[in-house]
């Protein structure tokens, strides 16, 4: 053993191999840009709307000490008022409603949970994103290409044409038909053991199929107004979301995105090809399939609140490996920051461009924006750089 | 990929003619002579069948082969005659249909992954490298058998890896991307990887292929390194016989998925085996490093069976 140059060398690499040595300034830089743009979309959203108000009563609203200052107050919102009463009541901590000013109740009712639920599918949708790309080792991989998006609209359509009745277990229904999709296309694609090719072509095989379906089950929609909640679900929207929505998709979100910032180091080794990874002891079918249920999850916590919201699981994890690049420890981190930053400003785009450009309160799906902006940019980002295409 | 060809279908037509049950005991000699009976292989295969899904006979049928302790041993054998898949089969990535795989006298299907990786290291033909990540990157890879799903890097996984870097001489490219190498600097890189992983065994596919005459010898002196300092047991499969016969100590020939002969080169790399098994006319000497001088390749239209005339008198001619 050559004892002596390793102790010149073990000084050098030790000090770049502290347990978080991979965080850099570039990596901080990023998740503070990302952030940056998250708060000033929650700075727009709240001050913006049929309810104007300054940018500081927006903040003063925001930081009101009614709210923050009263756990009551505060969990319930967060918590609904049921489980609230039933964590808070044991504790003597009272839950008495209490008189919020109008510009608090607005923005805490209406205006912030909806940022909130775009924090959360942006995060959610991204890291699903990043995992099915490295997964399917395909770079035009998304949470959507492998029979996602066209499983749950299906689900959505069939719900709200065929079984009406269902339709207020709507987000359930969707988030289930999309992780069936999947199934199915794992199914499909398995023979003695998966691969990141048949992956993809049985998930724009289903996709495809399942597109026709949608397709053909809008001719028997009855009337505009199911054609329209149709619309709205299957382009992603978060328009009328709450509370409840944040609640829904909370846990979920939280559980898919701890497990997969955990997996980022298995998702490196898989990066280096099923042969080498499985040489280097790594058990690729079964960490392939359960690190898909990560990101399945994630998804389906993201459609349950939000419908099909398109384009940010595939561009969110790009525009990250651009600037921070490709280990995954970053990059699941940078996408963390960069979603929800994509998510939230397009979305005070779509909620607020025809009401401040025409004076009209049309809201249009956030799916829409995420798709008129993040395709230019994919674009751009495919003329611009050499390497596109290696991931 | 799969190494092998169209010539396979031909394979259990020969296959009586290639297996004089005569020749077989006089073969299994020099295994035994070589390696001393209270010191069993590092690595041996027993009656293997291998075969993939897509073929219905097997590829490879092999009744006995061994990777000697502490030796290098090298197959080699033309274009689909298995070799791939022997190694890949004696690495654990490939189930064989029938028999076993004994690594260190136990089967290696009783361990699991992550347990084998730290005793036997595998180096593939071909390997994707990811973009945007530094050679050293790769090499703290090797480290990934060694360390627990929430374990942080230790101690121990530096000193490998700086050892690794430092044997595989990539040093001086520590901090370059993997994907701005040349072919032989990536190829020194990913054997600074599996060295990482620090096995007492190390099999590696065909790792001079395609570099250059400078960086074929970088990876095969680094392999003698780990070798000779180490005691590392290392099989190779290596393309050029001539390469083969200078570098290894034990020699596999494999010939249409059956190993043909096995030994020291000297006694293994003969005009005879290259007529047989590469089916080229060429001059074997010894001075005292082999040297084989092919002259022109051998008429293969009609199939291994013309051979066995100039076989008659037993597999393994005098190297003169």
């Amino acid at each position: 053993m050559a004892a002596d140059a390793d102790t010149s060398l073990g000084a050098a690499g030790g000090t770049r191999r502290a347990r978080f040595g991979w965080i850099d300034g570039t990596l901080v830089a990023f998740c503070l840009a990302g952030l940056g743009v998250t708060l000033a979309s929650l700075l727009v959203q709240v001050s913006f709307g049929t309810y104007t108000m300054t940018v500081s009563e927006a903040w003063r609203a925001v930081l009101d000490p009614a709210v923050w200052g009263n756990p009551g107050v505060f969990l319930t919102f967060l918590l609904g008022e049921g489980l609230a009463r039933a964590v808070l009541e044991p504790l003597g901590v009272s839950t008495a409603p209490v008189e919020l000013s109008t510009a608090t109740n607005i923005v805490w009712n209406v205006r912030l949970p909806r940022v909130l639920v775009g924090v959360l599918v942006g995060a959610a949708l991204s890291v699903s994103g990043a995992i099915f790309q490295a997964v399917t080792r395909n770079e035009l991989a998304s949470p959507f290409i492998l029979g996602v998006s066209s499983g749950a609209g299906l689900a959505i359509l069939l719900t709200l044409v065929v079984f009406g009745g269902l339709a207020y277990l709507l987000p359930l229904i969707a988030a289930a038909g999309g992780a069936g999709a999947f199934a199915l296309v794992y199914a499909i694609a398995w023979k003695g053991g998966t691969s990141p090719v048949r992956l993809v072509l049985a998930g724009v095989i289903v996709s495809t199929v399942f597109g026709s379906l949608q397709t053909a089950l809008f001719f028997f929609a009855g009337d505009v107004g199911v054609v329209q909640q149709a619309i709205a679900w299957t382009t992603g929207s978060l328009t009328g979301v709450g509370w409840e929505q944040v609640r829904v998709s909370l846990p979920w979100t939280v559980l898919s995105v701890g497990l997969a910032l955990a997996g980022a180091r298995q998702l490196n080794v898989l990066l280096l090809g099923e042969r080498t990874a499985s040489s280097l002891g790594v058990a690729v079918e079964r960490i392939r399939f359960a690190l898909s249920g990560v990101a399945i999850l994630a998804a389906a916590a993201s459609i349950a609140v939000a419908g099909v919201v398109s384009f940010v699981g595939l561009i969110v994890p790009h525009m990250a490996r651009n600037v921070v690049g490709g280990d995954y420890r970053r990059l699941m981190v940078g996408c963390l920051f960069a979603g929800p930053a994509l998510m939230t400003a397009a979305d005070a785009g779509a909620r607020l461009f025809f009401e401040l450009a025409f004076n009209q309160p049309t809201q249009l799906p956030a799916g829409i924006v995420t798709g008129l902006v993040g395709g230019p940019y994919f674009l751009y980002l495919m003329r611009s750089q050499q390497r596109m295409g290696e991931l | 990929m799969v190494d092998r060809d169209a010539d396979h279908h031909d394979r259990d037509a020969d296959h009586h003619d290639r297996d004089p049950t005569a020749a077989a005991g006089d073969r299994a000699a020099p295994t035994r002579s070589h390696t001393a009976p209270d010191e069993p292989s590092a690595l041996a295969g027993v009656d293997l069948a291998i075969g993939y899904p897509s073929t219905d006979a097997p590829v490879v049928e092999c009744e006995r082969i061994d990777v000697p302790r502490g030796e290098i041993t090298a197959l080699v054998g033309p274009n689909g005659s298995g070799k791939s898949t022997l190694l890949k089969s004696l690495a654990g990535q490939l189930d064989p249909d029938a028999g076993r795989v004994l690594l260190d006298g136990r089967e290696i299907a009783t361990r699991s992954s992550k347990e084998l990786a730290r005793e036997l290291g595998h180096l593939s033909q071909e390997h994707d490298s990811p973009g945007g990540i530094t050679v050293e990157d790769l090499v703290y890879h090797g480290r990934y058998p060694h360390r627990g799903f929430f374990e942080a890097v230790s101690e121990a996984d530096r000193r490998a890896v700086d050892r690794a870097i430092d044997l595989a001489g990539v040093a001086h490219i520590r901090d370059r991307e993997v994907g701005d190498l040349s072919g032989g600097q990536k190829q020194l890189a990913w054997i600074a990887m599996v060295l990482a992983q620090e096995t007492d065994v190390l099999l590696l596919d065909e790792p001079t292929t395609f570099l250059d005459l400078h960086h074929q010898l970088r990876v095969l002196e680094t392999l003698r390194r780990l070798n000779d300092e180490e005691g590392v047991t290392i099989g190779i499969v290596l393309h050029d016989i001539a390469q083969a016969a200078r570098f290894a100590d034990y020699l596999v020939a494999l010939s249409d998925g059956e190993p043909y002969d096995w030994g020291p080169p000297r006694e293994v790399v003969t005009e005879e085996l290259l007529a047989d098994v590469f089916r080229v006319d060429a001059s074997v000497r010894y001075t005292p490093d082999p040297e084989i001088a092919p002259r022109y390749a051998l008429d293969d239209g009609s199939g291994g069976g013309e051979s066995d005339g100039e076989r008659g008198d037993g597999p393994r001619g005098t190297g003169r």
